[in-house]
């Protein structure tokens, strides 16, 4: 069936790693032109670092890769574009303010007179045709911004393809398409695929990489796992190689006496609603319980823990903390009634860079060091010199700003904000991601000690294995809806992952 | 060790202070009359109404905010002060009622920035040409004169060899100094500068330290009017014409970013004096006052530029 | 199955007024027509051809000037030099043609001033493109320092003896249309074709859309904000060319507060102080409305003391169309 003359995309060796974080490790792949190749794994097992090495994002600390036979010089987003390689991101990256024209155009416009005179009639003449090749009817004056995501999307795919493109990377392509829209996409790659383009699709969705790839390969901890054709592979045995790893995680050991859904509740969530991110949202986590809520990136997990902290407002239901009704929803409001939150984007929302480590420690909490004459410094000195050590925070000096740290020891100081005003509850969003094989168990072995001391603690995180260790019991999120709750013991990575892969009858109304 | 010379060598403290010493060497060399104490004293009489705006626009620069009404608020609080005179009030009423109006003022700037979340730019810009353009009306552009001689006095006293403006700045600056150092608001300012997002996800009340701030902002401007119309002895809706870009400059040259997070008071106090001198010693020593201008414009330009370089070495080493 | 459509559960009316204020030009437009409309009514002599030119003439420098300023808006930085760039250009210019001062060939003069304009446009750009210094910044301190130099060049006199070339300029007719407008004609057109009709264009308001994107759309951002700069300066300098010979006398206060006329101008025109937004149209429009205020307060007969109230008047509509732009943005989700 292959041409053995095909050009085709060789990709030897690479490895890239973040601060002792290894992303990929001496991952070899071919992908041939006029094939589809899927790529599947977990969140964060490297597909995304894949991606941006061969869209010349990043630069790998090790390999090669090869178009054709010849090197391509790797860290250059113009070297691969130039060779037809392209990839579409699961956020599209576009113009929002300007058209569709203009966004397809921008920085290779049609021009005639050096330059001077634009060539708009044969610019919206080839932008239609794109349009029309791949089904979509879209209005060409509207600013790209207002469009839907979906559209959006398709903009980003049409504009790759624009490139004379040969390898087409998708990242995630139907992650916010409807059945319709992601069976004209489906139509548009395989009609790529027949013009001799080679695509590298990534993707969640096992319905689609069995309906469209002849191939199949996993990646897993950044580690190529294996590539095979699609015939010879079984969905299930798909999912056992995407998660079938050992790691050392921290076995959690229940409360000897009693069982802790007898303890009060500390929140309880009641039909919490809000259009288009979650919907009839119930939940309830008691004094000393570790509640994971598992899901897919986007399915809505953020914007629930969002909601209970006080910074986006919900449409309906409501939020009982300790019993009572969550008055005068806002942030503060939540510190003070003991709540705790540790945000997903650790740099933006959770740090204070340029600041100083004892700062950072510090600053929901200052207003507490304030005497009649002024802050008490020596006091945070020694609080925050505590909370160092305690955490084990590798700095030199109090002092020192914090962007200075690893990405392991700011999440510690994120971490360490909260714990010496004992919050009753807190909500640790993706608390591990970006983080050193180290530094992880030991926020492991926090998350435990906070449970062990009466603190509820609400766990988000996209790794199984890490929910599956210390979680009491496991929430799944998909597309906004509870999709299942689970006994620790009933729980293991298959049922996870297939209660959080959205089903088609779900998003088709 | 040598890391810490360097950062103390790389604060713009550090370079300010050194060019202002460069300053009065070069003076003592060219002049050493005009550093005389009482010639100093003659010519400090308009700096104060400036330092005066300059400590809130400190902390409003380094929220990452700007406030571009200040010179605005100066006019409508002089000529409602001059209005309520001349329509037969109490000096101390018609003081009183202009301290509340440029308060009020920067209040509404702040509440527009910190609830609609606008750029500050855009909303100062509006409010502006709105609050100079209420004090004209109101004013028909005609000057008030003649205050009583008990308010003049507050223009012209001295108390302990220091005119009375230079004492309220002076109060004014400590304890906003120690605000600064000494109380969680300081913190609080510059985590916003640095990072509003994490601020409010830290719980601190961003759009009540924003409103405080600029409404801060309108009571100094309001000061200051009062400290001008009491030194000239008249009130025109003119007045403060020009002075946000003295402030802004003194502030900048004083080493605080204009994206916020960084800079001191007491780098404001540096800029302030830096520009204070220069200017003055350029228009007794030459007597040409167009000079001034260009040094100023390009002290800022070039100070700004000095930082980024010296910033950028010392990350890179 | 369009989803975007029945979401919107807005009233009929709700979504005239959310389509007018989105579309600035339009509503803007509609609004100038209500108020000439209004004042027409109370004093027809507001629709007089007379006055109507007067308003235009009146209107044409900073027009002209705006054209460049919100280029600089929509590629994400700001331009707050103008007034002091026109004051330097004034005076460089009056002293070139003067008869009792350098005596310059007219031609000449105009050549030099323009291009003296694109210098300054240059060196701010660079300063902000090449060194990395925050425009508002680089224009600040040029606001400061250029007036400076205005008033060396000027030296504290002052130029009447400008020669008749130069005057008509500024004061002549084409087919009994002032010169100035017949110039301000021709850069729109220019503006019109830089915008719609080039790739430079394009890709400046690409860079203010999305500065990351448009650098991996390989666009040169320094070279695309060094081009606004230089295109501002040269338009302060056309400006100069025709509102200062309408004076009788060129001093060194010449264009002070230019430069917030002009950002009000473009701002209530709609323009995006964020960058990546901004019509021609709709600076047109704002041009158009804050010319009239101050006129239309005189002709609605209110007495002397009237006039004394138009900034008041100018800023309340700043404050309107910032409160519009954020009822928009809370009305579209």
């Amino acid at each position: 069936m292959r041409d053995p003359d095909m050009p085709s995309l060789n990709i030897q060796n690479l490895s890239k790693s973040y601060g002792g974080t290894h992303a990929l490790r001496n991952v070899s792949l071919k992908i041939h032109a006029g094939d589809i190749h899927a790529l599947c794994g977990e969140n964060g097992a490297g597909k995304s670092t894949l991606i941006k090495i061969l869209s010349g994002v990043e630069t790998p600390d090790q390999g090669l890769v090869q178009w054709n036979g010849s090197h391509l010089s790797l860290g250059k987003v113009h070297e691969m574009e130039s060779k037809g390689i392209v990839a579409v991101h699961q956020e599209p990256v576009v113009f929002p303010d300007l058209n569709i024209v203009d966004n397809l155009y921008a920085g290779r416009e049609l021009s005639s007179g050096m330059g001077t005179w634009l060539n708009t009639a044969s610019m919206k003449q080839q932008t239609r045709d794109i349009l029309d090749s791949l089904g979509e009817d879209l209005p060409l004056n509207q600013p790209v911004g207002e469009m839907a995501l979906a559209q959006r999307q398709m903009v980003s795919i049409a504009r790759a393809l624009f490139n004379q493109c040969r390898i087409l990377i998708l990242d995630e392509p139907t992650a916010s398409l409807t059945t319709r829209e992601s069976d004209a996409l489906f139509k548009t790659v395989i009609s790529l695929k027949k013009q001799g383009v080679g695509i590298l699709y990534v993707s969640h969705r096992l319905e689609e990489v069995f309906q469209l790839a002849e191939w199949i390969s996993v990646l897993r901890d950044g580690i190529l796992v294996s590539t095979q054709s699609s015939k010879d592979l079984s969905e299930d045995a798909l999912i056992q190689q995407m998660v079938g790893r050992k790691v050392a995680y921290p076995s959690r050991q229940q409360p000897v006496n009693t069982d802790i859904t007898k303890n009060k509740p500390v929140l309880e969530l009641k039909a919490l609603s809000r259009t288009p991110a979650y919907d009839d949202i119930h939940l309830k986590i008691h004094a000393g319980e570790i509640l994971g809520m598992s899901g897919l990136v986007g399915a809505g997990r953020s914007e629930i823990a969002r909601a209970i902290f006080g910074i986006d407002e919900f449409d309906t239901g409501e939020i009982l903390f300790n019993g009572k009704k969550f008055q005068n929803h806002s942030i503060r409001k939540a510190i003070d009634l003991g709540i705790a939150m540790v945000p997903e984007d650790r740099q933006r929302q959770g740090l204070a860079l340029p600041l100083s480590v004892e700062t950072n420690l510090l600053l929901p909490s200052l207003n507490a060091f304030q005497g009649m004459t002024g802050l008490d410094r020596s006091q945070m000195r020694s609080i925050s010199g505590q909370l160092i050590s305690k955490l084990g925070i590798k700095t030199g000096s109090p002092d020192n700003p914090a962007s200075a740290l690893s990405g392991g020891n700011q999440q510690k100081i994120v971490l360490g904000k909260w714990i010496h005003q004992n919050p009753s509850l807190f909500i640790l969003d993706e608390p591990t991601r970006g983080v050193d094989v180290g530094a992880k168990s030991e926020v492991h072995r926090m998350i435990i000690e906070l449970a062990k001391q009466g603190s509820a603690v609400l766990l988000i995180s996209s790794e199984l294995p890490e929910i599956l260790s210390l979680s009491d019991r496991i929430l799944v999120i998909a597309k906004g809806h509870v999709s299942g709750e689970l006994a620790r013991e009933e729980a293991n990575q298959e049922t996870l992952l297939k209660l959080s892969l959205p089903e088609e009858a779900k998003q088709s109304p | 060790m040598k890391a810490i010379f360097l950062r103390i060598l790389s604060l713009p403290e550090t370079f300010l202070s050194c060019l202002i010493i460069t300053l009065f060497a070069l003076i003592s060399q060219l002049d050493p009359s005009f550093l005389q104490w009482e010639v100093q004293r003659s010519l400090s009489s308009h700096i104060w109404e400036l330092a005066i705006i300059a400590i809130p626009m400190t902390l409003i620069i380094l929220t990452a905010g700007i406030d571009l009404s200040v010179g605005s608020i100066m006019s409508l609080s002089a000529i409602t002060a001059g209005m309520l005179f001349q329509a037969g009030s109490s000096m101390p009423l018609a003081c009183g009622a202009a301290l509340l109006t440029g308060t009020i003022g920067g209040f509404l700037n702040g509440f527009f920035i910190a609830r609609m979340r606008v750029h500050p730019l855009i909303i100062t810009l509006a409010t502006m040409a709105t609050y100079r353009g209420i004090a004209e009306g109101i004013s028909q552009a005609k000057p008030v004169s003649g205050f009583p001689a008990g308010f003049t006095r507050l223009g012209q006293d001295e108390w302990l060899n220091l005119p009375f403006a230079a004492w309220l700045f002076l109060i004014m600056f400590v304890s906003v100094f120690w605000v600064i150092h000494r109380r969680a608001l300081g913190l609080h300012v510059y985590a916003i500068g640095n990072n509003d997002t994490a601020s409010r996800f830290s719980g601190i009340h961003v759009d009540r330290i924003l409103i405080g701030l600029y409404t801060f902002s309108g009571f100094a401007s309001a000061l200051a009017a009062l400290l001008f119309v009491a030194r000239r002895n008249t009130a025109k809706a003119d007045i403060g014409m020009g002075i946000e870009l003295g402030v802004i400059t003194a502030v900048v040259i004083g080493g605080v970013s204009i994206f916020g997070g960084r800079g001191t008071l007491v780098g404001t106090c540096l800029g302030l004096l830096l520009i204070h001198e220069t200017r003055e010693f350029v228009s007794w020593h030459w007597n040409r006052d167009e000079f001034i201008l260009i040094v100023l414009g390009l002290l800022l330009i070039v100070s700004v530029v000095f930082q980024k370089l010296l910033r950028h070495k010392q990350n890179s080493s | 199955m369009n989803h975007t459509d029945d979401t919107r559960k807005t009233s009929g009316w709700l979504r005239m007024i959310t389509y007018l204020l989105r579309h600035r030009a339009i509503g803007l437009f509609l609004f100038i027509g209500l108020l000439t409309t209004v004042v027409s009514w109370i004093n027809p002599a507001f629709l007089s051809g007379q006055n109507l030119r007067d308003i235009a003439v009146q209107a044409a420098p900073i027009c002209i000037i705006s054209c460049g300023v919100m280029l600089v808006l929509v590629a994400g930085e700001i331009d707050i030099s103008v007034g002091s760039m026109m004051g330097v250009l004034a005076a460089s210019m009056g002293i070139m043609v003067s008869a009792s001062r350098a005596q310059l060939p007219p031609h000449v003069a105009i050549a030099l001033t323009l291009l003296i304009g694109i210098g300054m446009g240059l060196f701010n750009g660079l300063l902000v493109a090449y060194v990395g210094v925050p425009s508002i910044i680089v224009t600040l301190g040029m606001l400061t320092a250029l007036r400076g130099l205005t008033e060396i060049i000027m030296n504290g006199a002052w130029i009447t003896d400008l020669p008749d070339e130069i005057r008509f300029l500024g004061t002549g007719t084409i087919l009994s249309i002032p010169l100035s407008l017949w110039t301000t004609a021709c850069v729109l057109a220019v503006t019109i074709w830089l915008i719609h009709r080039t790739p430079i264009g394009r890709r400046i308001y690409a860079t203010g859309s999305n500065p990351q994107a448009a650098q991996l759309a390989g666009l040169s951002i320094k070279s695309i904000k060094l081009f606004v700069f230089a295109w501002t300066g040269l338009l302060t300098a056309v400006a100069t060319l025709v509102s200062v010979p309408q004076l009788s006398v060129v001093d060194s206060g010449i264009g002070i507060g230019t430069e917030l006329l002009v950002v009000t101008c473009v701002v209530v025109g709609g323009t995006s102080v964020n960058g990546g937004v901004g019509t021609l149209s709709g600076v047109l429009c704002g041009v158009a409305l804050m010319t009239m205020i101050s006129t239309v307060l005189i002709f609605l007969k209110l007495g002397e003391h009237a006039t004394y109230w138009s900034r008041a008047i100018q800023g309340l509509f700043i404050l309107g169309a910032i409160l519009a732009d954020h009822w928009i943005s809370n009305h579209k989700k």
